[in-house]
């Protein structure tokens, strides 16, 4: 970069974003933020036009947590800053490394109700791990500098910078700023001993995972700690991936839809080694009763997870890359393994279903089996959400996107654009359900655009379906505004943005169907109709302690 | 429990309002606060606070806020909140 080059406000972001590497941009452009879409305009950055704000950043999203780099969106001010709300929420939730660049109208009319004014750092403050208005010339390459150091250290977060119309069209003289260097986090080798302590005591631990492990990219030291103690395994939805699918102790998902093996093998335990998870209630359940006779051991980058909701008996706060290497030990823990195995084999999941209807979790078994390599799935949120989580398999925490603790409907298929973007080489399949998908339609537009190979399999039971089942269970089958039974022909919507579908009904398609989707070329949706009555089980009912979970009472069809 | 916290800030427009929702999102209620612009760049903030909860679990919340600098725990008094905030 030359060094003292006059340029436009507006050059110097473009200028700062490629300087961070930044080769994607997802957005809309309007009023208040023309001159930065002026400045991008034959820049070599490529950008990708959404066709609603919120799609943008998701998109954004889902590049970032398919690749592990920190994702970029544009929008202008007003209404383009308010649609961006939710999904910075959404990233905010689930620690995902995301830069929010906003339009703001000239610093001289702020204050005033201008057209398209709206207070956007007033808006992020319960939004983003951090935010900015500019407005000084000199501060604004320096703020930016700043946002992408603040959006990927530590624990990772969404950070917003509003920038005033005057700013981006105002001359400046273009510096790198000084770089801070953010200080190594160290740990407590005391804590570490303690730790030791614990697990050389414990007879039967288990080890909880959560999506931290894959922000910190410390899968290998996860998968070494396994390996070397032998300890039994379950993961939280952020962390499905994180473990060896064939681990031998891994018990698959704990909490309220988590299998019954893992629950049980958790409430079990008597200590619990808690890795990059935060006890989320969808996890613990009624917290007092979660895991009430084990010890815990609490390691997190993030030191005001450790002791919110459950105090450890031993916390370390810091790099898992670093602290999960400390612990590895051997342990004599036969028998609690043995008991492990048998749990899981008690409790596996049983696909057999009679008739011809089609039964989402065994379609959603096969489709993991079918996937290749190098596979993406990007998840909506619901019923098909769960039993993805349930029933799919994943070699990484990056190949599985799940809106997870904002738990976002229409977040699926904007985040499988950016994981295709990012992932140009892997097959990116976004399950959504009939209710999500509609949600945010209308970016089958930016695929096709872009002809993006993305695949969109729509699991439809024409119902808000996780609304329907807890209606059915909790509210005397009082079915309130569920039905969707007068959902759009979604192959022919489909056609009208050159996307090829199939619309199937019974179980002796869905091998075909599902060959064709994950091997044919370009972008494809397949419509699958399933039987209504199916929910999701077991489940663990609002309230209740983890032992207690429901099992399935579908009626069989 | 009643508790009095002392923060410096690094000063920007809106830290009182970022400090201030934190307070009240993690269920702590301001009964007493006084805030004094130093030198242009910091602040110092000086809250009484009120809550059944831990002080530890606003205070970690604090810490992660890039414009807080220091968060201190300046006393832990279990009186009444009335003979605070007087």
């Amino acid at each position: 970069m030359k060094q003292g080059q006059m340029m436009r406000g507006a050059d110097a972001v473009i200028k700062v974003l490629a300087a961070h590497g930044v080769t994607n941009i997802f957005g809309y452009p309007g009023g208040a933020i023309m001159p930065i879409y002026d400045a991008l305009y034959g820049a070599p950055v490529e950008h990708l036009l959404s066709r609603h704000e919120q799609g943008a950043a998701f998109a954004a999203l889902g590049y970032a947590r398919a690749s592990g780099k920190t994702g970029v969106c544009f929008a202008t001010s007003g209404p383009g800053a308010t649609n961006l709300v939710t999904s910075l929420a959404d990233a905010l939730l689930d620690s995902v490394p995301l830069v929010a660049i906003t339009g703001q109208v000239s610093t001289a009319v702020i204050g005033t109700d201008a057209f398209q004014e709206i207070d956007v750092l007033g808006l992020s403050l319960s939004c983003t791990k951090h935010s900015f208005m500019v407005t000084e010339m000199d501060e604004l390459i320096p703020t930016l500098y700043k946002a992408f150091e603040v959006a990927a250290s530590g624990r990772p977060g969404p950070v917003l910078v509003d920038i005033p119309k005057d700013i981006q069209i105002g001359m400046l003289e273009y510096k790198t700023p000084l770089q801070e260097r953010s200080s190594e986090p160290e740990f407590d080798e005391e804590r570490v001993d303690a730790a030791l302590s614990l697990l050389r005591q414990a007879k039967q631990p288990m080890l909880y995972v959560g999506g931290g492990v894959g922000m910190a990219s410390a899968v290998d030291q996860l998968r070494a700690f396994i390996d070397a103690t032998g300890v039994p395994s379950v993961a939280t939805l952020k962390g499905l991936g994180s473990i060896a699918n064939d681990s031998p102790g891994y018990l698959g998902m704990l909490g309220m839809h988590g299998s019954k093996a893992a629950n049980i093998a958790v409430q079990e335990c008597d200590l619990l080694i808690v890795v990059g998870a935060r006890f989320d209630d969808r996890v613990t359940g009624r917290l007092a009763s979660f895991a009430e006779h084990a010890k815990v051991i609490h390691l997190d980058i993030d030191s005001a997870e450790l002791g919110k909701l459950r105090l450890p008996d031993v916390a370390i706060a810091g790099d898992l890359r670093q602290i999960l290497p400390a612990l590895c030990t051997s342990l004599e823990i036969a028998p609690w393994q043995d008991e492990v195995a048998q749990l899981k084999r008690e409790h596996s999941w049983n696909y057999d279903r009679p008739g011809e209807l089609i039964f989402a979790p065994a379609m959603l078994n096969r489709l993991a089996d079918k996937l290749p390599e190098d596979s993406v799935v990007c998840c909506d949120v619901g019923q098909h959400q769960m039993w993805v989580a349930q029933h799919m398999w994943f070699r990484k925490p990056e190949d599985h996107l799940s809106s997870a603790g904002l738990g976002t409907m229409g977040f699926g298929l904007p985040a499988a654009i950016g994981a295709k973007v990012s992932r140009p080489d892997a097959t990116v399949v976004a399950v959504s359900g009939d209710g999500s998908f509609m949600m945010n339609v209308q970016e089958l537009t930016t695929i096709k655009r872009r002809k993006l190979p993305v695949k969109i399999l729509l699991i439809d039971n024409q119902k808000l379906g996780m609304v329907k089942q807890w209606q059915q269970l909790f509210f005397e089958e009082r079915y309130s505004e569920t039905d969707l039974s007068d959902n759009p022909d979604f192959v022919t919507m489909a056609s009208a943005f050159d996307i090829p579908g199939r619309t199937i009904t019974t179980t002796d398609q869905v091998e075909a169907a599902l060959d064709h989707l994950v091997n044919c070329e370009g972008p494809y949706l397949l419509h699958v109709r399933i039987d209504d009555a199916h929910n999701v089980w077991p489940l663990v009912p609002p309230g209740a302690s983890n032992r207690d979970m429901m099992e399935e009472m579908d009626k069989q069809t | 429990m009643i508790y009095t916290l002392t923060l410096t800030l690094a000063h920007r427009p809106e830290v009182l309002e970022r400090v201030l929702r934190v307070v009240r999102h993690r269920g702590f209620k301001v009964t007493k606060m006084n805030m004094q612009l130093e030198d242009g760049k910091t602040a110092s903030l000086d809250m009484a606070l009120e809550s059944e909860r831990a002080i530890e679990l606003l205070t970690t919340q604090l810490e992660k806020l890039i414009d807080v600098i220091e968060c201190r725990v300046v006393s832990l008094e279990s009186v009444n909140a009335e003979k605070v905030a007087s």
